[in-house]
């Protein structure tokens, strides 16, 4: 292990000295490469990789005749496989997996080899997929194995060391051994894949599933090409490192690949994921413009009009969708959305369920049906649909969170604290999970751990701003109206500065808190000030004027006490100026116990 | 003491409503071994007549265990079948080689045939019966199936078929080789009862639901009663994992792999487990009943107690707190009373840690027998005269209550609870110094059978209370001095509770607590010394009591009146009566060390009375003996022989060795001190006496070993042999005293002055 660090830090240091990433002086020798190997993935009936190298190279300028790829040189063996692969190749597109691989049999040559192995596993998986609806038991249900998978493992394995598989086998031989849960063992031969050919996308999205975390991906030594490049900003994305991925992006970007659909879809996943939703929206509707029948990623764009309440767009594009292709998973989750936003969850519920059906392993459709279940108060239901979310991705934030939300609304606050703090866990600096983790202390009346919630849920940059309204009001009920008038300040601090029109309910209770706060003090002025703001609002109109009347009887009785004012009391310079979010936080120890 | 840990309110399968052991909604499925079974019956309905009548009832008995019992292997079912009647055996191997190594239509005119047996005007079966049930089950769920699972049935068969012939080939030389008298009677009951060993559940792979649901209850059966044959933590987690990656909706697997978390106190992963638990089991709740009430609102509250038992079992009292507050809110919104009661169960324990809460306890106690509750009702109970005991309650009225509650377990054979008085009452008797009694209600324990037919062919389980009960008889033994059979009974209890198990702790304490005494006996302090770490690390408050025991044996009177001061107040907080009096003598005896036997007598009345009024009886006495003592030193024998004629009694009855020793000394001392004032004649008798009296102390100390006592008491005899002129005895006691004093170092304080 010791040795495999060292070697994986020299690599690391190569990739520096080599100038910190790929290289992209080249666009033609990329956009060759992409060309030819969108041709091989094709040649290997590897669909997606070519999709993807092919989207790629489509983004870039064309190239002249002169300059195409030559297509590949056939060897001998080739040429003696050619007949059987031709034949082989038409029955694998026809999805006769096992007729392909008949005929393939005892073929020598890689390409005719690769897609011998690649159909018998196809085709166990096709089998599997069809063992699962009959079934003898409600046990023997989740037995169904792809039963080639031994098999294909043990000849792999020997090819392996005998180094007589190709970057193909390679990733294929991967895939065999992550469908058996050797995870160790794939990520490594992954990774010997990426190195071997880097170019085929298909090695490097396996190794974005297996990674878990920043430390996985520090220890693993990547080949420096270009394509670690979009690893790196993918598994960014996916590792929430957000931040880090779009800084990537951006330079992708700016390295010539600006055309890029799939750049930009990342893009806008990636601004979901920090919830900043007006950008991800307008990169959204770009992509659209630029790939109107685009139906990968329309799920995340429908969740944004969803958030935004835009009923006419979320209903253009489910029409839209359901016109390109009624039978994607895709198209039933923004179905499910439009109808959700409609109020009408039973439906939504339907498409939901729908999308599963397509795609069992599709985990956004099993959170979103849990939370059309809660919202028809079908709480069981609800727990169901979250904990098959978990059972698909234990790192799913919103199922955890889901949960918390059930048992709260069964009004047990102890109990969902585990499922809060599991989500705040996942997302330390997501202050939705804080604000429902304070909530719940409170009403265990923990008062302090609640305190700690909300601060720190307006340290990591409150979204719904409610945080320093709760907390003031807490140290309101424990008599500490020091700090609930300066939360209060730095509420109102906090509204005016983001300039938000849009009417908020707890201005006028934090202005009359600090009018009748500053009155008790005695300082008039700050009094009056705040008086004055709160015959704003409907609601403490009259006792703002109660309180002018009784500040001007009382100042016109000791003059002398007034002291003179210095700055203006709701922009103190020390207050402004620390409250700038962290950026990455680690998650809160809210007790000594925290499991 | 015994203690009514709050492990037993933790009893998922016993406490009503929290586990069932079966919510799965089992529905038939065909398998190969069911198959073999429906030709078991097609034969025996075809051999008819031909059995005879002994082979016709050893088969019917097989037949239900077989029809509710798991999936087995052909090996086995064949031979359970061969010790009733070799014949069928054969025909039926015959009936499923043909089907097997025939085509799929053999099976499907089998199945065919089948239904003929309910058709005639005299049908072989009855259609209600247990065996017609089965059939048509059987039938229906064959005739439900499509035809890609027909197919899939048959190569089941096929290689259900052909693992047995491989098995047999590799089997039939080792076959002729062994006995065939191991293969009787016994036999059977092992295959067919006997625990699913490691390596059956490792090799056969995917279990099927009966063949999983067994699996499961037995192992949670095997924790709670004995942790040590379940599987080992690691291998049954491996097993859990394996059987809830092939269904997920298993929710029973995460309540045991809950369990087996706890017993590694993992935190973490328990909790996870537990509501991972109840979010199925609402799920299933939900199914069940649409009525949110009796349903999934029911396993709601339910989740809520578990988690608060959760959080108490790992310390976290704050967070039981919470839990259990929620959970109580929630029964009562929903009015379940029964709920209400398990938490107020549950509360009680909470309390305990914080205050005495007889009151609570009280109404738990009525109110769970309103609610028929006998199991928590009589925990309660218990519970109760413990509290009461230590509370200094009426013996008459602890004994009479224990009494009442076994006639509940009785009743209701709950023989987890009649372990557990018998423990306590055991327990009890100690308390009050009753050593006979307690020996006697020990070995009532020991010596009874269980009454669970869990474990058929095992006589006992390894619960808390057997090792509470070996530990006090453990201790009994060492302190008559028969440390051979101590050692012998801690042998086993560390063979029954390996130190990794769950009551280990207890014995741990136990066997260092009568190691100390041994070595405190023979004038080994250091090695006492060495002991007090491991006491403390069991029992803190233990431990600094053995402390201050070994300072003063080390005559650091300073240091050890410093902890005993500190202990008494701790004591007397946490009103632990029985260690305050030990330490109020401890300290008396400090002061009369210091000789200060005016302070030390203050002392001494004080310990007397508290014993006196909580009914320690043991402990009274010895601080009889300790005020005699002071007594004697004071110029006082005449009083200080009146009071031992109080005591003597319950020492030589009840006291341990030494303590038996040390009193027959001081009786012999003071008979000495008052002779002085005699007229010759009567002196002589009462010098004659105290050396018959030292005689019997010196058994006694020879007994324990304890060679210093040995040689005071020798040197005291030479004395009074002087006295009386007999020169030979003298010189006899002289003699052994001259050995054992060259052997012993001489310790500072003056023969006389010193009683223990």
């Amino acid at each position: 292990a010791v040795i495999g660090r060292a070697g994986a830090m020299a690599a690391a240091m190569v990739a520096a000295v080599a100038g910190g990433g790929g290289d992209f002086s080249d666009l033609r020798e990329i956009k060759k490469q992409l060309l030819s190997v969108a041709e091989r993935s094709r040649e290997r009936g590897l669909q997606h990789s070519g999709k993807w190298a092919a989207e790629l190279a489509f983004a870039l300028e064309p190239l002249p005749l002169s300059e195409l790829p030559p297509p590949p040189v056939l060897t001998e063996e080739d040429a003696r496989d050619l007949d059987a692969y031709t034949l082989a190749k038409s029955y694998f597109d026809l999805k006769e997996y096992d007729r392909a691989a008949y005929f393939l049999r005892g073929c020598k040559s890689q390409k005719a080899y690769f897609l011998y192995m690649y159909s018998r596993y196809l085709s166990g998986e096709k089998k599997k997929d069809d063992e699962t609806v009959d079934s003898l038991g409600p046990l023997e249900k989740g037995q169904v194995k792809n039963e080639a998978l031994r098999e294909l493992r043990v000849e792999l394995s020997k090819k392996h060391k005998a180094q007589e598989l190709d970057g193909f086998g390679l990733y294929l031989y991967g895939v065999v051994l992550r469908k058996l849960d050797l995870v160790k063992e794939a990520i490594d031969v992954f990774v010997e894949a990426a190195h071997v050919l880097p170019l085929h996308w298909g090695a490097w999205l396996e190794l974005c599933n297996l990674i878990t975390d920043k430390e996985m991906l520090k220890f693993l030594s990547l080949p420096d090409t270009w394509m670690k490049e979009f690893f790196l900003a993918h598994i960014y994305t996916e590792l929430q490192l957000i931040e880090e991925a779009l800084q990537k992006y951006q330079s992708l970007i700016d390295a010539g690949f600006s055309k890029s659909t799939y750049i930009i879809s990342q893009i806008a996943v990636a601004y979901h994921n920090i919830r900043d939703i007006d950008k991800a929206l307008s990169i959204f509707n770009e992509l659209r413009k630029q790939d109107p029948f685009r139906i990968e990623n329309m799920d995340t764009f429908s969740n944004l009009l969803y958030v935004r309440s835009m009923k006419p767009e979320l209903s253009y594009l489910a029409h839209n969708l359901c016109e390109i292709d009624k039978y994607r998973v895709e198209t039933c989750c923004v179905i499910g959305n439009y109808y959700s936003l409609r109020s009408q969850h039973e439906k939504a519920a339907l498409y939901f369920q729908r999308a599963l059906k397509l795609n069992p392993r599709y985990l956004g459709a099993w959170t979103l049906m849990g939370h059309e279940y809660m919202e028809m108060k079908n709480t069981s239901a609800a727990i169901q649909a979250y904990r098959h979310a978990i059972e698909v991705n234990k790192r799913d934030y919103r199922a955890w969170y889901g949960l918390g939300q059930t048992y709260e609304i069964l009004k047990m606050p102890f109990y969902c604290l585990y499922y809060y703090r599991r989500a705040h866990q996942l997302r330390p600096n997501d202050s939705r999970m804080l604000v429902a983790l304070g909530e719940c202390y409170e009403k265990l009346n923990q008062l302090v751990e609640s305190k700690k919630c909300y601060w720190r849920a307006y340290a990591v940059g409150d979204v719904e701003k409610m945080a320093l309204v709760k907390l003031a009001k807490l140290h309101e009920q424990l008599n500490e109206s020091e700090q609930a008038a300066q939360c209060y300040i730095k509420y109102i601090q906090d509204i005016y500065s983001c300039g938000e029109v849009v009417e908020h309910l707890e201005v006028s209770t934090a202005f009359r808190y600090l009018a009748q706060y500053y009155f008790k003090c005695k300082l008039w002025d700050e009094a009056s000030a705040c008086a004055q703001k709160c015959c704003a609002f409907n609601d403490t109109r009259e006792e703002g004027k109660a309180l002018l009347r009784q500040i001007l009887q009382l100042r016109n009785q000791g003059e002398t006490s007034s002291t003179d004012v210095a700055a203006p009391f709701f922009l103190p310079a020390s207050l402004s100026a620390n409250n700038t979010p962290t950026r990455r936080v680690s998650p809160l120890n809210l007790s000594s116990v925290t499991p | 003491m015994a203690s009514v840990h709050e492990s037993l309110y933790f009893n998922p399968m016993l406490t009503n409503g929290v586990v069932h052991a079966n919510v799965f909604g089992v529905r038939d499925w065909v398998t190969p071994h069911k198959m073999a079974l429906l030709v078991l019956l097609s034969e025996l309905g075809r051999a008819g007549a031909q059995l005879g009548l002994l082979e016709r009832r050893r088969l019917n008995r097989l037949l239900l265990p077989l029809l509710q019992g798991p999936d087995m292997a052909l090996s086995r079912l064949r031979k359970a079948i061969e010790e009733c009647c070799p014949h069928l055996a054969g025909s039926v191997h015959i009936r499923l080689k043909l089907m097997a190594e025939g085509e799929l239509k053999d099976m499907e005119q089998f199945f065919d045939d089948l239904s003929d047996s309910f058709s005639g005007t005299e049908p072989e079966v009855h259609k209600t019966s247990v065996v017609g049930l089965f059939l048509r089950h059987m039938i229906l769920a064959y005739n439900k199936l499509s035809f890609s699972q027909v197919y899939k049935l048959y190569t089941a068969l096929q290689q259900y078929f052909q693992k047995d012939e491989k098995k047999n080939g590799a089997d039939e030389n080792e076959m002729e080789l062994t006995n065939p008298e191991e293969l009787d009677g016994k036999m059977e009951k092992e295959e067919l009862d006997g625990p699913l060993r490691e390596e059956d559940i490792a090799c056969s792979g995917p279990l099927s639901q009966k063949q999983a649901e067994y699996f499961l209850s037995q192992q949670a059966s095997l924790l709670k009663n004995d942790e040590t044959k379940a599987l080992a933590p690691a291998s049954l987690q491996k097993e859990l994992n394996n059987l809830l990656k092939f269904n997920p909706d298993f929710a029973e697997a995460h309540y045991l792999s809950y369990l087996n978390s706890l017993r590694v106190q993992d935190v973490f992963s328990s909790t996870h487990s537990l509501l991972h638990y109840f979010d199925r089991l609402i799920l299933t709740g939900a199914e069940s009943k649409s009525n949110g009430d009796e349903g999934y609102g029911r396993s709601l509250r339910y989740a809520a107690l578990n988690l608060a038992a959760l959080h108490c079992r790992f310390g976290h009292y704050q967070q039981a707190e919470l839990a259990l507050q929620e959970a109580i809110r929630i029964a009562q919104e929903s009015n379940d009373h029964v709920c209400l009661q398990h938490c107020l169960s549950w509360l009680y324990i909470l309390e305990q840690k914080i205050f005495d809460s007889c009151v609570l306890l009280e109404h738990s106690v009525n109110k769970s027998l309103h609610f028929g509750l006998p199991y928590l009702a009589s925990l309660g109970i218990q519970s109760l005269v413990q509290q009461r005991a230590f509370a200094g309650k009426a013996a008459n009225k602890l004994m009479d209550a224990l009494k009442d509650s076994d006639l509940l377990h009785w009743k209701h054979s709950l023989s987890e609870l009649i372990d557990i008085s018998i423990a306590q009452k055991t327990a009890i008797w100690r308390l009050y110094g009753r050593s006979t009694m307690a020996l006697q209600q020990a070995q009532t324990l020991l010596s009874m059978n269980s009454l669970e037919a869990v474990n058929v062919g095992v006589q006992q389980n390894n619960t808390e209370s057997f090792a509470v009960v070996l530990c006090h008889l453990a201790e009994l033994h060492a302190e008559q001095g028969y440390f051979a059979a101590a050692s012998e009974i801690l042998k086993h209890l560390k063979e029954r509770f390996p130190p990794n198990s769950q009551h280990a702790q207890l014995w741990m304490l136990f066997d260092q607590k009568i190691q100390f005494e041994r070595a405190m006996n023979d004038g080994r302090y250091h090695v006492a010394d060495s002991l007090v770490a491991g006491i403390t690390a069991l029992n803190s408050i233990e431990g600094v009591y053995r402390k201050a025991i070994v300072l003063k044996a080390q005559n650091q009177m300073s240091e050890a009146h410093k902890l005993l001061q500190k202990l008494l107040i701790h004591c007397q907080k946490i009103k632990n009566t029985e260690m305050v009096i030990s330490v109020l003598l401890s300290m008396a005896e400090l002061y009369w060390r210091s000789s200060c036997h005016t302070i030390a007598l203050p002392v001494l009345l004080q310990a007397l009375a508290l014993a006196r009024e909580y009914s320690l009886q043991y402990l009274a006495s010895e601080t009889l003996l300790n005020l005699a003592f002071s007594q004697l030193i004071l110029g006082i024998p005449e009083q200080a022989l009146n009071i031992l004629h109080m005591a003597i009694e319950p020492v030589l009855a009840h006291g341990a060795v030494l303590d038996k020793g040390c009193a027959m000394f001081l009786v012999a001392k003071c008979q000495v001190a008052s002779a002085a004032s005699y007229t010759p004649q009567k002196k002589i008798e009462a010098l004659e006496s105290a050396i018959l009296n030292l005689n019997e102390a010196k058994t006694y100390f020879a007994k324990v070993d304890c060679k210093e006592q040995l040689r005071d008491v020798l040197y005291f005899q030479a004395r009074l042999f002087h006295t009386l002129g007999k020169t030979q005895e003298r010189n006899k006691c002289a003699m052994l005293f001259r050995q054992l004093h060259q052997e012993l170092p001489a310790h500072g304080v003056p023969l006389i002055n010193a009683f223990k």
